[in-house]
């Protein structure tokens, strides 16, 4: 069933409507088998000991490639996970190398020359925006950017990891209650602003038909086809727009939000503020707000509050500070931050994993990427990243894949089409990484 | 030499090879040419007869299993083809003919035609595309949706909008002939439809005001110069990691209010801030701090400054800050300077405003300047009586009596001692530079103390006595400056004549502050300063065009969000250059001359019915209409838009939003995002004068038709003037935009912009170099079509067209003073000339280390003689560059190409390419280069080198380069691949053009008259 613009607008009144709309929004709705993106970003690398130190085990990267690989201490909250997620080695930018090496975080999720960057902007499209682009019309919210501090940082300290088509940051929030605020409760005021707009286009693109009827239209055939594409899609334009309407109408998922803590906040426990942010991209997911969510859980070089993280948890030397050390204790202790993010990522998988799509988990449907930007600090090479998730987009999980110098743009194309996204690139893929993880480029 | 023998023994060959044609990549010989080979007899009826009695039936027997619409083997469909060959299926009628006669198809293994069978068969195929050619080909008029860049230039145009909203739009495709402007690769999407949209909402908020509401315009102005500020920020100012701001008192920020002839608000920018981490550098500190005060808002900062190859990268003075050429680094980390090139100021501040175009008002001069030596010169041996400063470690202020005006050499006598730096003064001028380390001599007695006389430096002065200041540190090791008289025919004369002769250019860039340097965009071209009188140098451009931080209010990092005003004196190629003075830097934005501003009173036209609303409105949506449709609106498009109007209004909205709404409609509306040729019939028909205004428009300014085109199209007068309007184009400003398009798209200069060198090996191939390299085969094209010159200068050339950067790149840097313009020089080299030598082309066809013969043959043989090689087969593999061979690229390329497979198709691509293989990867010609460059061409013509290869094009193929010329201009003209009519039509004019001058308007005047391009 194709909606019907006339019926649509008349049934604006501001009556609820129901569930069979939800199915006329066409199969990638109704179906309940939405394939999302979630990008996880820390900062300043992972700790891989000085071999000298004799502490191996404690290093980041699984000592053993392949299906046999072994978790390290650090990752040991990911064991339970084993078949949901596999460690992915040897990656880099090609610009990272190129470029001032704090800002791995900038281009961590973009890949931008920003050594070199185009006139006229300084960094490009991030994959979370390319995902949005193509995932925001089955859902409420293009994306939800979050990172540990709000607001965008500044250009080679950046305070998001999401930026958007013309290369520009897009803010992060870092509040609970905002975030669940905007996420399930639209106040009434912004959503009869946001209905006025989509129903001026709507008019707009109304009146461009209108207007292009009037054109004279004596062409030969194939010139006729061309007008018809752009008349095309201005009718598909405008079937999206009141796609849009209509979910100002359509009631939310009802959901437990009892276990939520809204008045988490940076300035307390580190755990538990990161709980409730997971908790809350879970909720998002689960009541499909959005299919494209990225969270920058700390920044790079000693910006923000999230560099007196390791010290609030005993480790007795701030973040930045922990992924200089050269010392035995200075980098078992970077570790111990390492494996207090790995339960943190644990908790989010395991959550995900509890909530249902149709007759499978929403972490099946979810590609879940955390990584960093540096291998140890400054070192932009050899990122340290996880995949998880994703098993119904053709991922195959539990092997720890290496290739050194592969582009990380490639895995990033490799996610794009296994969410069957088909673009031909992203920034300087040369190309998808078919033979690690990826099924189904 | 030449090979005078090749040409007498081969010319008969040669010149068939000429009369032969070449179409979509294939030969066709002379003897197959239409008009000759029709026979009157043959008509159409039994063609298509003999088509279905014989044809067909064979085609079923031995083709069709293989090539129909389920296998399609090698993208070849037979099962579609008809008796009366459509004009489409032309190109693949020639392709069966070869490949019958050629036997190679049916392939081997299957059963094959009899001899009989294949004589009929090919006879017939002849005759039919004799007789298809020979019909008119039905035309229907056109459509084409406009270019990125022909869209941006319209907006502009139409609006008077300067700002660039157009980045979000993809790229266009590009045809196979290389064009982004081909109609039939042009895709057009939703979310393309979406951002045009978009787009048109933006500009309209941007043109149209709020008339009643006074703008708010931000100003400031920073003064430079020693001890200019009375009143010094108190607190020592730190703007990150390694910075270098002005010493406080030596700058003072103001915010004087300009003089308008309307009501304005005045910006004051905030001085109030508080930061929690940064203020110390990027420490991590973190704790609340206040400020309050505008020099926390406003830096003077100094990046690039150390080791300056000679004198220092900046001083200031009592009069401003000097500053010398700007040079370019790397700016790659790890690699050179990371913030920047040397010596550049900028101002770093936290406020600028968000919209509108600004304005950047330079205060500045030549300073009169001294040359600096190069350091350790050894000083002459002077005359006794020349004036001197004696003592000059106890006395370092004296006066001096100069008693002949004129060039003076500055020697400064010292005893052993370290290298130092030597400050000096002589009446209102400042310099400083560097002393080389003097060793005592080891045979040197304990007691004596030797001394040695450098060459400081060269000076003019007049006569008359002149206060001499010389400081060196402690001043213990310098004795005594001698100031020795300079023959203004000495070599050291011409050399001081030629430096003051030179005048520095000052660049004004504009963007945002980075810890590990700045990204910053150019403000326009660089603007060469008149002279030593400080004048006024106006930069401007719209603010939003230009990267900014977008960083959130009230970011608590004090280094956030810092933009940047950048000031240089602009670097050509490091000769001696008197420095830039500048003495202050004024801001104003957005700016406005008139309120409200122009682009609002565009769209409000004046009109005596501006009280009757529904007749304005009317008006203003006529007039508007009929610049964007660029041709009268009918009255049914008239009356859809006016009903948007109306419904507006009915739903009480503003009078100014009900007519944006109907503007939104006319900005979205295909008979402005497309030119349209209506067509009323299958005949050829004649372009309507409007029609040809958009379609000469679109062609050589790659932008809407001008009122003079659209007055003369309204008269229709414009068919007539046809001659006049194409010179006035071409001398237009505008021209260039068809250029850049034309040029790039032609020559594949993209080619060149995503090459990345090697820096080792090519250290003179900077960022900055290539943005000038690039240009060059656009401005030498112009040139020779802006002075109507022969087309034979782009095989060949006694010139070549460049700027210092470029020039200096071909070692001819002494030949020029002409700064960052573009002009010729006689190069007097036989290895330069021509397009074929330009480094911007060599260059972008190579990996970044070694030169590409095969790339190169391919350019040539597709972009410079029209004979397009086949695409490579499927499944190639690409050429392994680490295979573990000890193989030079150019022997694994030679491995490659010999191979069973490979050979066919690299005998028409490979020999175009050999001749090169002496220019190395950065497109220089080397000497060294110990490679021998023979080469047997694809009609057997053996060339030695690249000037062989010259002179056979010359010579022999003239009209295939004209040929290729002529098809690429009319592909872009056109905004479409030609018919084969067409290329036939071009390929028997390019004969009969041998014999004259060719000269490039002629040949653009033979497109523009040509029935492709005046008939639809």
């Amino acid at each position: 069933m194709k909606l019907d613009r006339r019926s649509v607008l008349k049934g604006l009144a501001g009556v609820t409507l129901s569930l069979p709309l939800l199915e006329a929004m066409g199969e990638e709705v109704a179906g309940k088998t939405p394939r999302r993106f979630c990008a996880l970003y820390t900062a300043n690398g992972m700790s891989l000991p000085n071999p000298k130190h004799g502490v191996g085990e404690w290093s980041w990267f699984p000592q053993k490639e392949g299906r046999e690989f072994e978790f390290g201490k650090s990752t040991q909250p990911l064991q339970p996970f084993r078949q949901h997620v596999s460690f992915l080695g040897g990656l880099q930018h090609p610009n990272g190398i190129k470029a001032d090496p704090h800002m791995c975080s900038d281009m961590w999720l973009t890949g931008a020359p920003l050594h070199d960057p185009k006139p006229g902007a300084f960094n490009s499209v991030a994959l979370d925006q390319v995902v949005a682009q193509h995932t925001k019309k089955y859902c409420r919210q293009p994306s939800l950017v979050l990172s540990i501090d709000a607001g965008v940082g500044f250009l080679s300290r950046t305070g998001t990891i999401s930026y958007n088509i013309e290369g520009k940051p897009v803010p992060a929030e870092n509040n609970p209650r905002r975030v669940f605020d905007r996420m399930f409760r639209g106040d009434r005021a912004s959503l009869a602003t946001q209905r006025e707009q989509l129903q001026k286009r709507v008019k707009l693109v109304d009146a461009v038909q209108e207007s292009a009827k009037s054109l004279n239209r004596r062409l030969g055939k194939s010139d006729n086809e061309r007008i018809d594409q752009y008349l095309t899609s201005l009718n598909e334009i405008e079937s999206r727009l009141v796609a849009s309407e209509k979910w100002i109408d359509i009631p939310i998922k009802s959901q437990d939000y009892s276990h939520l803590n809204l008045d988490a906040t940076t300035e307390g426990e580190p755990a538990e503020y990161y709980r409730n942010m997971f908790d809350l991209i879970s909720l998002v997911f689960d009541a499909d707000i959005t299919r494209s969510v990225a969270f920058m859980l700390n920044r790079e070089d000693g910006m923000g509050i999230s560099d007196t993280f390791p010290v609030k948890l005993g480790l007795n030397r701030t973040h930045h500070n922990l992924s200089h050390a050269e010392d035995k204790d200075g980098q078992l202790a970077f570790a111990k931050y390492d494996l207090f993010l790995s339960e943190q990522i644990a908790y989010f998988l395991n959550r995900l994993n509890q909530y249902q799509d149709l007759g499978s988990s929403v972490l099946d449907n979810t590609i879940v990427l955390f990584g960093s930007g540096a291998s140890t600090t400054h070192n932009p090479t050899n990122l340290p990243t996880l995949v998880a998730g994703g098993s119904n987009m053709g991922l195959k999980h539990g092997t720890y894949w290496r290739k050194d110098r592969t582009p990380m743009s490639n895995v990033y194309l490799s996610i794009l089409r296994s969410m069957g996204i088909e673009e031909a690139s992203f920034g300087d893929s040369t190309g998808t990484v078919s033979d690690s993880i990826f099924t189904k480029v | 030499m030449m090979c005078r023998d090749f040409l007498l023994r081969q010319w008969p060959a040669a010149l068939l090879v000429a009369i032969a044609a070449i179409c979509g990549g294939r030969w066709v010989s002379s003897e197959e040419k239409p008009a000759a080979a029709t026979s009157p007899d043959v008509t159409v009826t039994e063609i298509d007869k003999e088509f279905r009695d014989f044809v067909q039936p064979l085609f079923k027997q031995y083709c069709i299993r293989c090539h129909n619409a389920d296998q399609m083997k090698s993208g070849i469909r037979v099962d579609l083809l008809t008796g009366i060959p459509e004009d489409k299926h032309l190109f693949l009628w020639k392709d069966i003919l070869k490949q019958i006669s050629d036997g190679a198809m049916p392939p081997e293994d299957e059963p094959q035609f009899d001899e009989n069978h294949k004589k009929r068969l090919s006879g017939w195929i002849q005759r039919a595309m004799n007789s298809a050619m020979a019909r008119n080909t039905q035309r229907n008029g056109t459509i084409r949706r406009l270019t990125v860049s022909q869209y941006r230039n319209t907006l502009r145009d139409l609006l008077g909008l300067e700002e660039d909203l157009t980045e979000v739009l993809p790229p266009d495709a590009i045809s196979k002939d290389g064009f982004a402007n081909n109609g039939q690769s042009m895709v057009l999407s939703p979310l393309q439809v979406e951002s045009y949209f978009d787009i048109a909402q933006k500009s309209l908020d941007l043109c149209i005001v709020d008339e009643n509401k006074p703008p708010t315009i931000q100003t400031f102005r920073m003064d430079l110069g020693q001890g200019i500020n009375p009143t010094p920020c108190p607190d020592k100012l730190i703007l990150g990691a390694n910075n270098h701001l002005l010493n406080n008192a030596d700058f003072q920020v103001t915010e004087p209010q300009p003089s308008k002839p309307f009501p304005f608000t005045p910006f004051h920018m905030r001085t109030k801030y508080e930061f929690i981490e940064g203020y110390a550098g990027n420490d991590t500190v973190r704790g609340w701090r206040k400020y309050d005060s505008i020099y926390h808002s406003v830096f003077a900062c100094m990046r690039g400054n150390l080791g300056y190859p000679k004198g220092e990268a900046f001083q200031v003075v009592p009069t401003g800050l000097l500053l010398r050429p700007a040079i370019p680094s790397s700016e790659i980390f790890g690699q050179q300077s990371t913030y920047g090139p040397m010596a550049n100021f900028k101002i770093s501040l936290r406020e600028l405003p968000d919209t509108g175009n600004f304005r950047v008002t330079v205060k500045g001069a030549r300073y009169d300047d001294v040359l600096l030596l190069n350091p350790g010169t050894t000083a002459e041996k002077s005359e006794m009586d020349c004036p001197t400063v004696p003592n000059l470690a106890q006395t370092p202020s004296s006066t001096v009596q100069i008693l002949d005006a004129g060039i003076y050499a500055v020697d400064l006598y010292r005893e052993p001692g370290a290298g130092r730096n030597v400050e000096i003064q002589l009446g209102e001028r400042h310099t400083s530079g560097q002393l080389p380390e003097f060793k005592k001599p080891a045979d040197a007695k304990p007691d004596e103390v030797p001394e040695r006389g450098y060459a400081f430096m060269l000076v003019r002065l007049a006569a008359g006595p002149t206060p001499v200041t010389i400081r060196s540190g402690d001043n213990t090791g310098l004795r005594r400056a001698v100031f020795r008289k300079i023959a203004e025919n000495s070599d050291s004369g011409k050399q001081f004549l030629a430096f003051e002769s030179r005048t520095p250019s000052i660049g004004v860039y504009l963007g945002l502050r980075r810890d590990c340097g700045s990204t910053l965009t150019r403000v326009g071209e660089p603007q060469a300063v008149k002279g030593s009188e400080l004048r006024d140098y106006v930069f401007s451009g719209p603010i939003n065009d230009f990267p900014s931080p977008d960083v959130e209010l009230d970011n608590v990092n004090y280094l956030a969000g810092i933009r940047e005003i950048g000031v240089r004196s602009e670097y050509t190629d490091g000769r001696d250059m008197p420095r830039l003075l500048l003495r202050s830097i004024e801001f104003e934005g957005p700016y406005y001359s008139e309120w409200p501003p122009a682009t609002h009173r565009r769209i409000f036209i004046d009109s005596p019915n501006k009280n009757d609303s529904a007749l304005y409105a009317s008006e203003i949506l006529r007039s508007f209409a009929t610049r964007a449709f660029r041709r009268p609106v009918t009255d049914e498009e008239h009356e859809a838009i006016y009903a948007v109007w109306k419904r507006s209004t009915a739903e009480k909205l503003s009078f100014q939003q009900s007519v944006k709404d109907a503007l939104l409609v006319i900005l979205t509306s295909p008979q402005f995002l497309f030119v349209i040729e209506n067509s009323s019939t299958p005949e050829p028909e004649d372009l309507d004068d409007f029609e040809l205004a958009s379609k000469l428009s679109y062609f050589l300014w790659n932008s809407s038709p001008d009122s003079t085109l659209l007055d003369l199209a309204r008269k229709q007068q414009l068919h007539a003037t046809l001659d006049d309007q194409m010179e006035r184009m071409i001398r237009d400003p505008r021209f260039e935009q068809f250029m850049r398009e034309f040029g790039s798209q032609w020559l594949s200069l993209d080619k060149f912009d995503v090459v990345s060198f090697d820096s080792r090996r090519f250290p003179r191939l900077t960022r900055d170099a290539k943005l000038h390299l690039r240009q060059e085969p656009i401005r030498f094209l112009t040139y020779l079509i802006q002075q109507n010159l022969s087309l034979r200068n782009i095989i060949h050339s006694d010139f070549i067209v460049a700027d210092e950067v470029v020039a200096t790149y071909y070692n001819l840097g002494d030949r020029t003073e002409s700064g960052f313009k573009f002009v010729p020089i006689r190069h007097e080299n036989e290895h330069l000339g021509g397009i074929l030598a330009q480094a911007g082309i060599l260059a972008g066809l190579s990996d970044g280390r070694e030169p590409n013969p095969i790339k190169r043959g391919a350019w040539v043989a597709r972009k410079f003689v029209a004979e397009p090689p086949d695409d490579p087969p499927p499944n190639v593999p690409r050429l392994k560059e680490d295979d573990g061979s000890n193989l030079s690229l150019r022997e694994k390329l030679e491995r490659h190409r010999n191979q069973e497979g490979c050979v066919k198709c690299h005998t028409g691509i490979d020999p175009w390419g050999l001749p090169f293989e002496q220019y190395d990867a950065g497109g220089l010609f080397k000497s060294d280069r110990k490679i021998d460059a023979p080469s047997k061409l694809p009609d057997g013509t053996e060339v030695r080198d690249l000037n062989n290869l010259k002179r056979y094009l010359a010579e022999q193929r003239i009209d295939q380069v004209t040929f290729s010329f002529l098809k690429h201009l009319s592909c872009y003209a056109l905004g479409r691949s030609l018919t084969y009519n067409e290329l036939v039509f071009l390929q028997k004019e390019c004969i009969k053009l041998r014999s004259s001058e060719l000269r490039m308007q002629d040949l653009i005047r033979f497109v523009i008259k040509s029935d492709m391009f005046l008939k639809k």
